[in-house]
């Protein structure tokens, strides 16, 4: 089944790690990834701070480059949910594009959504080590409602511990463009994230958004915290 | 829902917001339950309008002229609604409602054929024309404005108890 | 004491806010208790999306048919005798309520908790006027004695532990010093009780008033909204247009709601039904009941694209839930409406040019979404605010600039490519040109991104 990859620029610039072990979970389970060359950014960075014009610019360039019917994979909820939920609206006054991108949010999967319902991941026996503790980012539990899939495959892995974090849902203060405008709270909110996932014992945090996890990253460093932080394509993959 | 159903209902949310509740079978068994409810609070204000009331005031002995200087008023009441264990004080009738506002103790004694099952059944028989003041009330009088706990007995009564008749 | 609006200092309020170790306490230990009241007191509600749905309806037809409802109130609280007044504005609702009250030589008014009340700064100008306004609400009554604005829309005095209380009675009222809530609350009846009793007037808001019957409904918890809307000869009440619902039997719904969304209750203590003064043959009620109706901006708002925050029934359950109200707290909004809500009815009321930073004080994190009783649509709001604010010209020159080049690299992978690369190359500059804020947060760009990682 071909695939079409959406890193996300986040990833793409900063954690491409994440983007290989989603290309490797995707061919394990008999996806074929292809990754389109010219993709760039869902649009949300500009969205989301106000700017509709340059967020449009992103979305049609966006809508160009996964053209087609395949369906759309990407490893992150709110670039997903901004699809889904933001991109008719954008084109609001384009038919052609209106169309296109009412498409694109139903082809579009969240990684984990993807390996749940259409690769069945969660009973390929996948191997876990060590504690490992889940936060669950805004956008994907409540934009796109996903809320079981990452935990159903963190509980399905062989060896190693599933504990969770209280306030999984709490904002962890990332917010885009909110943790460069408001940083203060922005590291309030890390910080009592951080403190939650030390309360848990566990010793890896992982989550479905690079975002989060790299605020929750920063408030680790901060405090000098020795908790790896890596994406759930990085651990499921490692358990390949 | 049957009356012996809302009967319970009502007795027990009016019990989870902490009113002392009761359930008398007749008349007859008011002084009773009054005189253990009021004990030694004193001076009574009881307004003596309803059958009710005048079978209870002459119970006791120090009755205040005005619930404004009374420890606590006896008064029949409007009726009463299952759902949120809630008693209805109307103004109809020349009622003070205020005379189960100002004293620490408040007794309302309802008529068990007057509970209403839900809130949409209390409004619907009184939203056609609505006396001055229609006041629901659920318990005692309360707040939770320091620390977000809670402290019975504000500005409204301390004490509310239900007699069911 | 007449505050001043510092929304402008949002970033600079939030700062102090997170720096005030008692505050932090306060809040942490409002939004735990906050969060389990609300679950406990939902869990037995049978359909509660069937419920919200409905609350949301009734007020989508109210908004739909506001002029046609407000002058169905008007006519309704009229003829069952009350004198119903129109304000436009906040000097207009002023001026009217302290001319009432001049008018009858009232010299001693006790006043229920109106967050409309603090929107129009309707205190102060009482009294400069020379009359005495006692806040009789608990956590107003704590926060008028320290000369403060409240910080939460249901529990005014949120921000103060029992020790700060304790001290402020001990100081104010010459009482015995104790922290303990049950001895205060005590303490504050027995101040309170004379000056009911001896009130020339009462000042009331209402959370709704119902049009078909001209009735205004007041959800208390204390008393002294009774106290204040019946004892005292004359009673003003001040509400805001929006708060109309066609008819009383549609009460119910937000009798559900309200409670369990605000404080975890099922239901208030008190729900007072006023209509019209006290009538021949009646023993209750004011023998004097003037109503205001405040408009402020309202029917504009309702005219535009923000309407949607104009269903709005001030339950307060958005900032219980808010990551960004929870850290810092209300007065770092700096006017009276704070949180979800607060951002953006404050933005709207006073304008843009006083407000914008408030814009920016959310992650969009839906929080406040899940728990809204109506459904405002609170994070379409706040977005829609942000693109106002862009259009209008408010946002950073700065991030104008930033935004124009994402655009640009956006729509072009060789600007974007590009971009990558030269992030990665100037890295250790952006981060010591004082990026410390935000690159000093974020890892360097990778060396190798994964559009040149995979074939």
């Amino acid at each position: 089944m071909r695939v079409l990859l959406f890193g996300t620029c986040l990833v793409d610039t900063f954690f491409p790690e994440a983007g290989e072990a989603t290309v490797r979970l995707l061919r394990r389970f008999g996806a074929d990834p292809v990754f389109p060359r010219g993709q760039t950014c869902c649009g949300q960075p500009a969205f989301n701070a106000g700017y509709e014009a340059q967020a449009r610019a992103a979305a049609e360039h966006f809508l160009w480059e996964f053209d087609g019917d395949a369906p759309i994979v990407t490893p992150s909820g709110s670039c997903a949910a901004m699809v889904k939920h933001h991109y008719p609206w954008l084109f609001r006054d384009d038919p052609k594009r209106l169309a296109q991108a009412k498409r694109a949010g139903e082809r579009i999967h969240e990684l984990t959504q993807f390996l749940v319902h259409v690769a069945k991941a969660h009973e390929a026996g996948l191997r876990g080590r060590g504690t490992v503790t889940y936060h669950s980012s805004c956008h994907l539990t409540r934009s796109l409602g996903v809320r079981e899939e990452p935990l159903t495959l963190l509980s399905s892995l062989k060896g190693g511990t599933f504990v969770p974090m209280p306030d999984a849902a709490r904002c962890c203060g990332f917010g885009g463009t909110f943790m460069a405008k408001l940083p203060e709270i922005s590291c309030a909110l890390a910080d009592e994230k951080a403190a939650s996932i030390e309360a848990t014992g566990a010793d890896t945090v992982t989550g479905c958004d690079s975002g989060c996890l790299m605020n929750i990253a920063d408030a680790m460093r901060r405090r000098g915290t020795k908790i790896r932080v890596a994406h759930i394509a990085q651990l499921l993959a490692e358990g390949l | 829902m049957s009356g012996a159903d809302r009967e319970r209902l009502f007795l027990e949310n009016a019990a989870k917001a902490a009113a002392g509740t009761c359930s008398v079978r007749g008349t007859g068994d008011l002084p009773d339950a009054l005189g253990r409810i009021v004990a030694m609070d004193s001076p009574v204000y009881c307004p003596g309008v309803t059958e009710l009331e005048k079978a209870a005031a002459p119970l006791f002995p120090v009755r205040a002229a005005d619930y404004a200087d009374a420890a606590v008023t006896v008064e029949e009441v409007f009726g009463a609604i299952a759902e949120t264990g809630t008693i209805v004080c109307v103004s109809a009738g020349g009622r003070a409602v205020q005379a189960g506002l100002l004293p620490a103790h408040h007794v309302a004694i309802v008529r068990r054929e007057r509970i209403f099952g839900t809130l949409d059944d209390l409004f619907a028989a009184v939203s056609g024309a609505p006396p001055t003041n229609i006041t629901l009330v659920t318990g005692p009088s309360r707040t939770a404005d320091i620390e977000l706990t809670l402290a019975i007995g504000v500005h409204g009564p301390e004490k509310l108890d239900i007699i069911l008749v | 004491m007449s505050p001043e609006q510092t929304s402008l200092a949002f970033r600079e309020n939030s700062v102090r806010a997170l720096e005030d170790a008692a505050l932090r306490a306060a809040m942490k230990q409002a939004a735990d208790t906050f969060g389990t009241k609300r679950a406990d007191a939902f869990a037995p509600v049978a359909d509660l999306e069937a419920l919200r749905d409905r609350a949301s309806d009734i007020r989508e037809e109210v908004l739909a048919n506001l002029t046609m409802y407000v002058d169905r109130f008007v006519a309704s609280a009229t003829h069952a005798g009350a004198v119903v007044h129109r304000a436009n504005d906040a000097a207009a609702a002023r001026e009217l309520i302290r001319k009432i009250l001049a008018d009858r030589g009232a010299r001693r008014i006790v006043k229920g908790k109106s967050m409309v009340s603090e929107e129009v700064d309707l205190n102060s100008h009482l009294e400069a006027a020379g009359m005495e306004v006692v806040e009789t609400d608990l956590g107003e009554y704590i926060i008028q004695m320290e000369g403060e604005t409240p910080s939460h829309i249901i529990v005014p005095a949120i921000h103060k532990n029992r020790r700060q209380v304790g001290k402020l009675f001990a100081d104010r009222l010459g009482v015995p010093y104790s922290d303990d809530p049950q001895v205060l609350t005590k303490i504050a009846r027995k101040a309170l009780r004379e000056k009911f009793l001896t009130a020339d007037a009462g000042i009331s808001g209402a959370n709704f008033a119902a049009a078909d019957t001209g009735s205004l409904v007041l959800l208390t918890n204390e008393g002294n909204g009774r106290m204040v809307t019946t004892v005292p000869p004359l009673h003003v009440a001040i509400l805001s247009i929006e708060k109309m619902l066609p008819s009383l039997t549609d009460l119910p719904a937000f009798l559900r709601l309200l409670p369990r969304s605000a404080t975890g209750q099922t239901i208030t203590s008190y729900v007072s039904v006023i209509t019209g003064p006290r009538k021949a043959g009646d023993a209750t009620g004011a023998k004097e009941l003037h109503i205001v109706l405040l408009d402020n901006g309202r029917t504009e708002i309702n005219a535009g694209e923000s309407r949607g925050i104009l269903k709005c029934i001030r339950c307060g359950a958005c900032m219980n839930v808010c990551p960004v109200y929870r850290t810092v707290g209300g007065h770092a909004y700096g006017w009276t409406y704070p949180g979800p809500m607060g951002m953006i009815l404050t933005t709207l009321l006073t304008g843009m040019a006083k407000s914008h930073p408030l814009v920016d004080a959310s992650t969009v994190c839906g929080a406040c979404v899940e728990v809204c009783p109506v459904r405002v649509p609170l994070v379409d709001l706040i977005l829609e605010l942000r693109r106002r604010k862009v259009r209008e010209g408010f946002s950073d020159p700065k991030e104008k600039r930033g935004m124009a080049l994402f655009g640009k690299a956006a729509a072009s992978p060789l600007l974007f490519a590009l971009g990558q690369r030269l992030a990665g190359l100037l890295w250790p500059v952006v981060r010591s040109m004082g990026g410390k804020d935000v690159a000093g947060r974020m890892p360097a760009p990778a060396k190798t991104p994964l559009r040149r990682k995979l074939p």
